[in-house]
């Protein structure tokens, strides 16, 4: 199982690097992130913080834009391109190709994201008004890729059923959600109906709170120095991606081919 | 009940489509059931929109029956992952990953199908022989005609070695030299000891290969049996072909009517209605000097059969 598994993330990991348009997002990406250097020197005030803020969020936007492109494309071009036909009919089960798909995409992500990291730390370091080692970036990235791999799982349940234009917008709307249900809870909170506070606590566990990645305020100020505030956000999306991923396979596991 | 040499039983296989929220389903297959045997060549045949391809999906779970069972290798469910690597299959058309290599893709076949490295190596190089692509091993799949493509599905689906090898519509897309060598592999699987069940628009060629064949249309079996046996034992003419063209007045000499035959270039083709007639006109036209260059008793052929067949069952369908 666990051979298919990696045959097939493999398979598409070599699918997503050779794609063009990732590597055009990439190097536009990796454009921005220098970028911050001379933005830094446009800025009042605290420079280095600029660089560490818009490059942070400039990996942040890029890395969305990459695993919500890839995403939604990754189940259903298998199936436009019929190339699923041959996968299927080997002795592979939909699941081990769902896992499969994700773990392929979610590396080449780490790929991406690293090399973004690595240019923003590089730029951060090299300024010379307050520039540092900022470790803080790597894991803010840490941060920003966790949220990008649940992206992915959510982009490809809903490739197995939808059309990539559909898929794009329903991740993209979970996306701007994800970041909003903290506000959920607290406005759902001061309700006086009780309706409507137990409906705003179950979007709130329902809906993903991407916020648990979000550590981009702490690095720009400087209040982030240890990697252990990634176990909880690992932990939450371990379970998160898991239940997406199962609902994914259960969706797939009696798809039709037509 | 486990059923010695039986491949593949399909019972009561109904299948429908949706065609849109408020529309009534299109009905594909109808109860349809068949077997395959063990070292058989089977071909399934019906027009577009019968319901082969259908078929051929739900033997390799890419679609799922409304209702019926499909067992495979005597009685077994065909979802297993054991059951699945002793089958091989070429879809209609194949797509393959286009940035891969032909080598590259056989690979990743091979890894899926739980093959070692060395295994799949040396079975790569094996097919990519036999399907004359040992050329074509490092070059992208991209830069393919549709021929190679077709002839690399067809490695892919042998290269584990499968007992039942289920291939759609395999020649489509090939030149005269490529079907040949399609039918030559075919013959050489059965030959190993294989089966083969393959759907296929190419008469000729289901007739030339098959042990059995199977005819949809319109989702339903409408025919089923051994290639002689379908075509059946009654001639319906002699077919006489002799040289030099003659005269009426000697046709009628050799004790033939005028409008028994007709001239094709410097022959005359005869078409006798029996074997008696066909003696007594063969002792005619050597009295009158004739050379007789053949004479073929001749059968229906499965095309004949089939329309035949389809005809009665009314017009084609619209969903494959």
């Amino acid at each position: 199982m666990f051979r298919r598994i990696f045959s097939i993330a493999a398979n598409t990991f070599r699918e997503t690097i050779r794609n063009k348009i990732l590597y055009a997002i990439l190097a536009f990406a990796l454009f921005v992130i220098g970028m911050t250097f001379f933005l830094a020197d446009l800025s009042v005030g605290d420079f280095a913080r600029i660089i560490a803020d818009v490059g942070l969020a400039s990996i942040h936007i890029f890395g969305v834009i990459m695993a919500v492109f890839l995403g939604i494309n990754l189940v259903s071009n298998e199936v436009d391109r019929k190339t699923i036909y041959i996968l299927l009919s080997k002795p592979v089960r939909r699941f081990e190709f769902i896992f499969g798909k994700t773990f392929g995409l979610s590396v080449t992500l780490l790929l991406t994201t690293l090399a973004m990291a690595t240019v923003l730390f590089l730029v951060h370091f090299s300024y010379r008004y307050g520039g540092r080692a900022e470790v803080g970036i790597f894991i803010a990235s840490a941060g920003i890729y966790m949220e990008l791999v649940l992206l992915t799982c959510l982009a490809s349940l809903f490739s197995t059923f939808t059309t990539p234009v559909l898929s794009a917008i329903f991740t993209l709307s979970l996306f701007f959600v994800g970041h909003l249900t903290n506000y959920l809870y607290v406005l759902g909170e001061q309700s006086k109906g009780t309706a409507v506070r137990w409906g705003s606590r179950f979007l709130f566990y329902l809906l993903p709170n991407l916020e648990n990645f979000n550590w981009k305020n702490e690095v720009a100020y400087g209040g982030l120095k240890s990697f252990s505030i990634l176990g909880w956000a690992a932990g939450y999306l371990v379970a998160y991606a898991a239940c997406v991923l199962c609902l994914s396979c259960l969706l797939f596991a009696r798809k039709d081919f037509k | 009940m486990i059923h010695k040499g039986l491949i593949l039983a399909i019972e009561g296989l109904t299948k429908s489509y949706p065609t849109g929220f408020w529309r009534k389903p299109v009905r594909v297959l109808s109860d349809l059931s068949f077997e395959v045997r063990e070292n058989e060549i089977v071909g399934f045949l019906g027009p577009n929109g019968a319901g082969k391809t259908t078929t051929i999906k739900i033997l390799n779970r890419l679609a799922f029956p409304d209702a019926g069972k499909v067992t495979l290798f005597g009685g077994q469910d065909q979802g297993g992952a054991d059951v699945r690597r002793r089958i091989g299959f070429m879809p209609e058309q194949p797509y393959f990953y286009e940035y891969l290599t032909g080598g590259e893709f056989l690979r990743l076949c091979g890894q899926l199908c739980g093959m070692s490295c060395a295994d799949t190596e040396s079975r790569s190089s094996e097919l990519l022989a036999r399907v004359g692509l040992s050329g074509s091993r490092d070059t992208a799949i991209r830069k393919y005609s549709k021929g190679m493509m077709q002839r690399l599905g067809l490695a892919q689906a042998l290269l584990h070695d499968p007992e039942l090898v289920i291939l759609d519509e395999p020649m489509s897309g090939l030149d005269p030299m490529g079907r040949m060598e399609v039918r030559g592999i075919i013959r050489d699987l059965k030959a190993a000891g294989k089966t083969v069940f393959f759907s296929s628009h190419i008469l000729s060629d289901v007739e030339a290969l098959c042990d059995r064949v199977i005819m949809l249309h319109k989702g339903r079996k409408v025919a089923e049996g051994r290639v002689e046996e379908l075509i059946g034992a009654e001639t319906l003419y002699i077919e006489l072909v002799v040289s030099p063209v003659l005269t009426h007045d000697r046709l009628a000499a050799a004790g033939i009517p005028p409008d028994a035959g007709y001239a094709q270039g410097a022959l005359l083709v005869l078409r006798a209605p029996d074997n008696g007639q066909a003696n007594r006109w063969i002792a005619g036209l050597l009295r009158e000097g004739c050379t007789i260059l053949s004479c073929v008793p001749m059968k229906k052929n499965l095309e004949e059969i089939f329309m035949e067949r389809v005809g009665s069952s009314g017009a084609t369908g619209a969903a494959s």
